[in-house]
């Protein structure tokens, strides 16, 4: 009886010592878990290491940049503003929905790609439940019903997973900022997209492409402008949250889809 | 035999007393007071609207320079050059990227009413952290990540990354590229002009 008691004591006593190493421990590895990979302490130490940032076209960049702003202030604003005053905001979200949808097999097949089976399941799911129970996309009872969040992975995320480098970074007329990586993946992305075999003739597929991004953008009207308001030099400004985007999307970190930079 | 066991008692207090303290004055326990505090000035109703503009933000800054480090965000956004520059020039930087910060960013968080905030997680690496949250944001939620250092057992923000984009990184890699261009009056000349904008 004595003994068995020592024994509980001495327990209590060793849980009481530990007790705090453990507490200890156990967040240490929790950490570890939400870890992004090798970056283990990328992110800690992000300015001490300068990452590098290839621009080598900076000055033909910046004049695209340039046309791609007086665009966005001539064409794509007045455009979307008209636009959002018409239609409401429940429709316009529902426009969303459906061009999201229509682009399932992009992420389906790069989820493929990369390997990631579970991902690729989910946005099929996500296909079949919104095209029908979503009446062809326009809802997304996928999400709301059960619970289904869509895995975005675009081709130029598949080249990274496949090892191939970034390159140098590329501001393109309409299109906008791209690395060199990204603008072979967009191409990729293109052969996917139900849209280019759909509209045989190009001027078609210019206004599907249009119409989605006037949508996009009316749906977040303040990005482009902000950026430019509260920063020193949009150029860069602007190149550092498409790098940051890109980069942080290809560890899989949580990012929503950045209209910013989809919509510019 | 009352003393050893009442030593016992105290020795074993002792071994906790580390972790107690510890835990209290975490990063993410930090943290959250700063938030709330925030949070409880931005819902105020004596200090809502264009008129209180003033009073609220005055007293939104002088709480946030306690727990926001805007040295050590302005010895980043500058690099390597911060050393070589004079203790005048430091401070007359400082001062300058702090109003410019408070421009651009008190304009976007007094839009706050309420929207719901969770703490997702923090990594200690020795004396810096991170503390992950996210915030509602029309149905979704937004990642928003707090990077602190540790000062005299105090953690401060020194950064805030936005669905992983660093805010401090942003400015940082602006201010090199008019740093190379136009030296360190060039761009104390451009925050002079960008802060009027905000006027």
């Amino acid at each position: 009886m004595m003994i068995s008691k020592k024994i509980v004591l001495f327990f209590l006593f060793l849980a009481f010592l530990l007790g705090p190493v453990w507490v200890v421990q156990a967040d240490e590895a929790e950490g570890t878990v939400a870890l992004p990979r090798d970056d283990r302490n990328k992110d800690l130490d992000t300015f001490f290491d300068p990452e590098d940032i290839t621009d080598p076209f900076e000055p033909m960049n910046r004049v695209f940049f340039q046309v791609n702003d007086k665009l966005y202030f001539w064409i794509l604003k007045p455009v979307s503003t008209a636009y959002r005053t018409v239609v409401p905001v429940d429709f316009r979200q529902c426009f969303g929905n459906f061009f999201d949808n229509v682009a399932a097999p992009v992420r389906v097949v790069n989820n493929l790609l990369q390997g990631k089976f579970a991902g690729a399941g989910i946005d099929l799911s996500r296909f079949l439940i919104n095209s029908t129970a979503g009446v062809l996309g326009f809802g997304d009872p996928a999400l709301i019903s059960f619970g289904l969040e869509p895995r975005p992975e675009d081709f130029g995320q598949t080249l990274g997973v496949w090892g191939l480098g970034e390159g140098p970074y590329l501001c393109l007329p309409i299109i906008g900022p791209l690395t060199f990586r990204d603008s072979a993946g967009f191409a990729g992305d293109a052969l996917l997209h139900p849209g280019t075999y759909v509209f045989g003739n190009p001027v078609d597929r210019a206004a599907y492409y249009s119409a989605d991004r006037v949508n996009m953008l009316s749906l977040h009207p303040d990005l482009y402008e902000d950026m430019k308001r509260y920063s020193l030099d949009p150029y860069i400004s602007m190149r550092q949250f498409y790098l940051d985007y890109r980069r942080n999307k290809l560890l899989d970190r949580p990012v929503r889809s950045n209209v910013m930079i989809n919509e510019l | 035999m009352n003393y050893k066991k009442l030593l016992l008692v105290l020795a074993l207090c002792c071994c906790w007393l580390p972790a107690v303290a510890q835990a209290v004055s975490g990063p993410t326990e930090q943290l959250k007071p700063t938030l709330d505090t925030l949070i409880a000035i931005l819902l105020d109703p004596s200090l809502k609207g264009e008129k209180q503009k003033e009073a609220r933000r005055t007293k939104i800054m002088g709480y946030v320079t306690q727990k926001f480090d805007f040295r050590e965000m302005s010895q980043r956004v500058i690099g390597r050059e911060w050393k070589d520059l004079s203790k005048e020039k430091q401070d007359r930087f400082q001062v300058l990227f702090t109003k410019l910060l408070e421009n651009a960013y008190l304009g976007k968080i007094e839009t706050y009413s309420g929207e719901e905030i969770q703490f997702t997680g923090e990594r200690i690496k020795d004396n810096r952290a991170i503390v992950s949250t996210q915030i509602e944001n029309n149905g979704q939620w937004l990642p928003v990540d707090y990077i602190m250092i540790k000062k005299a057992e105090q953690w401060m923000v020194y950064d805030i990354n936005i669905e992983g984009m660093s805010l401090v990184r942003n400015y940082m890699e602006q201010f090199k590229s008019i740093l190379r261009r136009d030296k360190f009056d060039g761009l104390v000349k451009l925050l002079e002009e960008k802060n009027s904008t905000f006027e």
